[in-house]
């Protein structure tokens, strides 16, 4: 199999927090243009994988090289400039501020202001929703219109690399649907998508690769096609051992 | 009719300090969350500034106390409260009351602890005729100067780059520095502002009262702290609303009430607030994203 | 009951848990004791350093339960020291001071104990009163709270001439605190903290200190056990406040305001908010503390020459001791632990 060029590389990262370790030890990579999913339950650690690499939190060990340089021990401020844009679990919009200033806060690290006011009308335009409340406080906004938003302040950085922490979390399926077509449409754009879930079956739908994480491990990775036809896909999720499925009793 | 107007203007702009005072305080613990004590001291140590400039053009006694201010307000960010930047809102709130009373005895071990006069513009402390009422010209110049700041701020705030920065950091300080928005520069800028708001109210006691003294600023931020919590902790407009009343009130109160209860019109104004707060424990005006999400 | 089973572990175990209350008594005990052979003056000083720790164990009984701050503390210790002079005053005293006082209280002469108390208790019934709209403030919102307290309590005793004598020094106290009376309340103050520390109200005040949301997710009513420990607080202050009002023999509202509030708290931190052990560590090395400050600031004589200290260096000293503390070691001398038994567990 053709791989494309590795945008993203994690080594043997380990988050703690305090005593417990939250990541115990994973390795990714992420190709350039691919979408590849994280699935696993609640508690797995996804979050905290993710926290690590947008530089939330500070690993206690491993390696991260984004773009061939090396990431995660630098402020938090600097990630979005390295080029990874994250929409967090729960979203965090800004819902005292208008719905133009989120995004004005998405373009945070950039200067070109022109360029800046065509990719925020052409974004409001594909999100008439937004389009419509550009100037009421985003806390008025519906659950799916604020996903909207907050994936497009994360693409108003200009990404190379967009990270979702459980983007279909408290939406309606209907809802989920558009935001995953609209990450369908982003991958035509050349964006790379790591995307985080529990729920695994939406996740095969849209990724090329998927691993399964939970307690803290990965535990299978491979296709998403692979994956989702694994019959050690259940074990995998819920925590038991590899070795231990591979050999019941 | 014409008590009436002296009474109404003088509760303006005694209010207008104390809104002032807490929308310094209200600046910085929207972003840092904390409550900084020390602003008492922005206050004195400006004032006193003021004294030592004594005699230079006045221009420059202004300028000083400015700088002074915006000085000591970074220098205390830098030295004491950055390396607590993520600390718990107690420990926060002690250190800034060590760094208030260390900054606090360290003026009184230079200067001394007593009050020492100071007439600085002392034409604006003269009445004049305004629609017919006579009224004191600093009472209308404090108001005007108080007004003229919450615009420039409120400017500043919803207009500038910065300023939208710092209203996302006040929200939601760790996406805001998800998206690229710098702490250092947030938290540095808050300061700088609450500096000169600090500056402003201390050249207008001065004038006012003509004296300086070391507690003068301490005494002044203890009722705006309790403004600012019944005006809704962690929103600006709370703050200044809740100083704002606080300080009106006081004077309300002494119009209102009988020559003997006068003298207790503090105690009547907190035992206000804290009916206020029996009712409303956020506060008038809360703020959002203050609550911890569960 | 312990089990009879058990019966010496169970003994052992007791003895460990009343350890720091022995150990902490014991030890002031001991330096007062030592302080008793000293010169009168540091006599005096002794006691006034056990009135102060009677006063900072008083503020930790609430901070450091409940993990919120009080400002408020030193306004209980007025009305403690108003409560009881006004009641034991001699009235030929009260007279001349304070001509206008209701005839009831002008003629009372209680006894000091009896005074005492009646000062604790009425500074607790204070606390019960303001503390029901304050405790149900968010965290700092309720520290800032207390802040009103503090100035209520000196606006209202300064101008209350009738009844307080205002601005002006209420003399005339029988002034029967000595260093034995100092360290008879300091020995109940700390027994009464102990005590109440150990209680299941205690136990869930401090739960709740760690996350407040889960606390009272979990059905703990965290305002209700604030107020407990609110109030029990405000009574030791008010016995604080009364010893130090017989200590001197005189009350000035100005004794009870920011200076004394800055003093207690900074007591409380360097020692450590999070313990007994850390209210009355920091009261002993603060008392030891000033006394040097003074002594420096009286000088030392090096051949012909006096070198002394500048006047109110030492609150300077103490400010950084202060800010250094919270800076590198927020959790105080005590770490925020009680004094544990030395020897090992089995």
């Amino acid at each position: 199999m053709n791989a494309p060029a590795a945008l993203l590389t994690v080594a043997g990262l380990v988050v703690r927090y305090g005593a417990i370790a939250a990541v115990k030890g994973v390795d990714i990579h992420v190709g350039d243009g691919e979408i590849v999913g994280i699935v696993g339950p609640n508690g797995a650690g996804k979050t905290s994988l993710v926290s690590a690499i947008a530089g939330i939190v500070t690993p206690a060990d491993g390696t991260i090289i984004f773009a061939g340089r090396p990431l995660g021990r630098g402020a938090l401020e600097d990630v979005v400039a390295r080029g990874i844009a994250l929409v967090p679990e729960g979203r965090h919009i800004f819902a005292s501020l208008t719905v133009i200033e989120n995004l004005m806060l998405g373009a945070t690290i950039r200067r070109d202001t022109e360029a800046l006011r065509q990719d925020i009308e052409r974004y409001l335009a594909m999100f008439p929703i937004l389009g419509q409340r550009r100037r009421q406080p985003a806390g008025q906004l519906s659950g799916g219109e604020q996903q909207q938003l907050a994936i497009a302040r994360a693409m108003l950085s200009r990404p190379r690399l967009i990270m979702l922490d459980e983007p279909s979390l408290g939406l309606a399926p209907t809802v989920v649907d558009q935001v995953y077509a609209l990450l369908n449409a982003l991958r035509e754009q050349g964006i790379t998508i790591l995307l985080v879930e529990q729920n695994a079956e939406r996740v095969f739908g849209l990724s090329d690769r998927v691993y399964v994480m939970s307690g803290g491990e990965f535990g299978l990775s491979g296709s998403a096609a692979e994956i989702q036809n694994d019959p050690r896909f259940d074990a995998a999720y819920f925590g038991v051992h590899m070795q231990e499925a591979a050999n019941p009793l | 009719m014409e008590r009436f107007v002296q009474t109404l203007v003088d509760a303006l702009s005694v209010g207008s300090l104390y809104a002032l005072t807490a929308l310094g305080i209200g600046l910085i613990f929207g972003v840092m969350r904390l409550i900084n004590f020390a602003h008492g001291e922005l206050i004195t140590i400006s004032a006193y500034t003021l004294l030592a400039l004594f005699g230079l053009p006045i221009p420059v006694m202004l300028f000083g106390a400015i700088a002074v201010a915006i000085g000591l307000a970074l220098l205390t960010e830098r030295a004491a409260f950055r390396p607590l930047r993520n600390a718990d809102p107690t420990t926060l709130l002690i250190s800034s009351f060590a760094v208030s009373f260390f900054l606090q005895k360290t003026l009184i071990l230079v200067v001394g602890s007593r009050l020492k006069g100071l007439d600085f513009l002392p034409e604006l402390n003269r009445h004049a005729d305004f629609l017919g009422i006579r009224l004191q010209i600093l009472q209308i110049v404090t108001i005007a100067i108080s007004a003229g700041l919450l615009a420039a701020l409120t400017w500043f705030l919803k207009a500038t780059r910065l300023g939208l920065h710092m209203r996302a950091a006040a929200e939601d300080f760790r996406m805001a520095r998800v998206l690229g928005v710098r702490a250092n520069s947030v938290i540095a800028m808050a300061f700088a502002l609450s500096g000169i708001l600090a500056a402003a109210v201390s050249c207008l006691i001065v004038v006012q009262t003509g004296t300086v003294q070391p507690r003068m600023g301490l005494q002044l931020v203890i009722i705006a702290f309790v403004g600012t919590v019944i005006g809704g902790l962690g929103s600006l407009s709370g703050a200044a609303l809740g100083g704002f009343l606080v300080g009106a009130a006081s004077i309300l109160l002494q119009a209102l009430l009988p020559p003997d209860l006068r003298a207790f019109r503090e105690a009547f104004v907190f035992i206000a607030v804290a009916l206020i707060l029996l009712f409303r424990p956020q506060g008038l005006i809360p703020a959002r994203g203050l609550k911890e999400r569960i | 009951m312990p089990s009879r089973v058990g019966g010496n572990v169970s003994a052992m175990r007791n003895f460990e848990r009343l350890w720091p209350l022995v150990a902490l008594v014991v030890a002031v005990v001991l330096l007062v004791l030592i302080m008793s052979f000293a010169p009168a003056v540091l006599q005096r000083r002794a006691t006034q350093g056990l009135i102060n720790l009677i006063a900072v164990v008083g503020l930790y009984v609430f901070a450091g339960n409940s993990g919120l701050l009080s400002f408020g503390n030193v306004a209980f210790m007025a009305v403690g020291a108003y409560v009881s002079a006004l009641l034991t005053m001699k009235a030929a005293a009260k007279s001349v001071f304070l001509p206008d006082l209701p005839a009831v209280i002008a003629s009372a002469e209680w006894p000091t104990f009896a005074g005492a108390l009646a000062g604790g208790i009425a500074a607790g019934l204070v606390a019960l009163v303001v503390g029901w709209p304050l405790m149900r403030l968010s965290g700092v919102a309720a520290s800032i709270a207390t802040f009103a307290i503090l100035v209520v309590a000196y606006v209202v005793f300064g101008n209350w001439t009738a009844v307080t004598g205002g601005q002006n020094s209420l003399m005339g106290l029988p002034a029967y605190v000595g260093l034995w009376t100092a360290l008879g309340w300091a020995v109940a103050a700390i027994a009464i903290a102990f005590a109440y520390q150990e209680t299941r109200s205690a136990l869930l005040l401090r739960a709740s200190r760690e996350d407040e949301a889960a606390a009272q997710a979990s059905g703990v009513n965290v305002v209700l056990h604030r107020l407990i420990a609110f109030v029990i607080s405000a009574f030791l202050s008010g016995i604080a406040g009364v010893l130090l009002a017989h200590f001197l023999g005189i009350v000035r509202v100005e004794n009870f305001y920011l200076d004394l509030t800055f003093l207690i708290v900074a007591m409380l931190i360097i020692g450590g908010r999070g313990s007994l052990t850390g209210a009355v560590a920091g009261a002993v090395v603060i008392a030891v503390l000033t006394e040097l400050l003074r002594q420096s600031e009286i000088g030392f004589q090096v051949g012909k020459t006096v070198i002394a200290a500048p006047a109110g260096l030492g609150d300077v000293i103490l400010a950084l001791i202060m800010l250094l503390i919270i800076l590198f070691r927020p959790d105080g001398i005590a770490g925020g632990r009680e004094i544990r038994w030395p020897i090992a567990k089995r």
